[in-house]
């Protein structure tokens, strides 16, 4: 069977029509079946409605996202209870460890992302990993700050994400790898994602699950939970009303 | 143990998106550069890399390249972001082992 592609993290210019269009259709030409927009918090359903549609006619699908940058635990959780039903993908950016571990142990929250370029305040070690593994979240990859760094930067960067790669596989922790592009410059195929994962050690197969199966599961798991039917997993409302025999 | 001691390559058909157009060195020394920032010099001599076809006004590119060091190189492509300045993308279209085979499959796809 083919693989579905999903870039996770596109950062679509909502404001300028034109260019999301341009981005659309450059991820459509680029072989992604699904592309996630990094959405404010307060965008209004309007909106959303408009970029699906937009996305249809180009010819992908898409699903909303939003991105958290607590900074405290119950700053967090006020965030996901208020926001979890109305996004379909939700990455909470790890800038605190009360924070990370909040984030790593909550099933509301399915991306983990450490941005600091400081050992000391990268959260994820194994205790991070094996709560994110009971929880279902995975550990987001971005590729836009590998190929805008260089020299010592880069190197630092890659080292991390090749410490961070081993503690994930280590906990059985999926890695899900995404674009974090602002323009068509920084988009790239999904198969060269997944070769720019070689360069933190994951292997080309698994460099690709981080591209489709691992960010394809995430959203299918979600949009089954935000279905007006869904109990819990794997139980369903499938009548209602008074006849149901 | 292999007693295969000829060197299996293959051809990268590139697609080169900018808005500027450059020369053959251009574009060949910056792949290299890349190549050794990301590999040293011992990594990246490993990869045999050869400029066989270069269109600019096409943005169009083949490159060949030693079977085992494509990896390498798709990865010293795809963390290209600029050339003098001017912002680029290069994509790989097609991967295959003979020039031939190449071309079949670029005109497969143009097809479809």
């Amino acid at each position: 069977m083919k693989r579905k592609f999903v870039d996770l993290n596109l950062q679509l210019p909502i404001h300028d029509l034109d260019k999301t269009r341009k981005m659309l259709e450059k991820a459509h030409e680029l072989g992604y079946d699904l592309v996630a927009a990094n959405l404010s918090p307060d965008t209004d359903d309007g909106t959303i409605t408009y970029i699906k549609k937009l996305c249809a006619s180009v010819g992908i699908d898409f699903a909303t996202r939003v991105e958290l940058i607590p900074k405290t635990r119950h700053e967090l959780l006020g965030h996901l209870r208020r926001l979890r039903r109305k996004f379909e993908v939700v990455s909470v950016t790890c800038v605190s460890k009360v924070v990370a571990r909040q984030a790593a142990k909550d099933r509301r929250v399915d991306l983990l992302f450490f941005p600091r370029l400081d050992s000391r305040k990268r959260f994820f070690d194994s205790q991070e990993a094996e709560l994110a593994s009971n929880a279902l979240a995975s550990l987001e990859i971005r590729i836009k700050p590998l190929l805008l760094s260089n020299g010592v930067q880069r190197t630092r960067l890659l080292s991390y994400l090749r410490k961070e790669a081993v503690v994930a596989l280590n906990y059985g922790v999926p890695i899900v790898i995404s674009s974090e592009a602002s323009e068509t410059w920084h988009m790239r195929k999904p198969r060269e994602l997944a070769v720019l994962a070689t360069l933190f050690d994951l292997d080309f197969p698994t460099g690709l699950d981080a591209v489709s199966k691992f960010p394809l599961s995430t959203v299918k798991r979600n949009r089954e939970k935000l279905k007006s039917n869904f109990i819990a997993p794997g139980i369903r409302l499938v009548k209602r009303g008074k006849n149901c025999h | 143990m292999s007693l295969r001691t000829k060197p299996r390559h293959r051809y990268l058909a590139l697609k080169i998106e900018s808005n500027k157009t450059f020369d053959k060195r251009t574009l060949l020394n910056k792949i290299w550069n890349s190549l050794t920032r990301l590999y040293g010099e011992y990594g990246a001599s490993k990869a045999n890399l050869v400029l066989i076809d270069y269109k600019p006004e096409e943005g169009f590119a083949i490159l060949r390249c030693n079977n085992n060091g494509i990896l390498m190189v798709r990865a010293a492509i795809a963390i290209i972001t600029q050339i003098r300045e001017a912002q680029v993308a290069i994509h790989v279209l097609a991967i295959s082992g003979t020039i031939k085979a190449l071309r079949r499959k670029l005109s497969q796809t143009q097809n479809v």
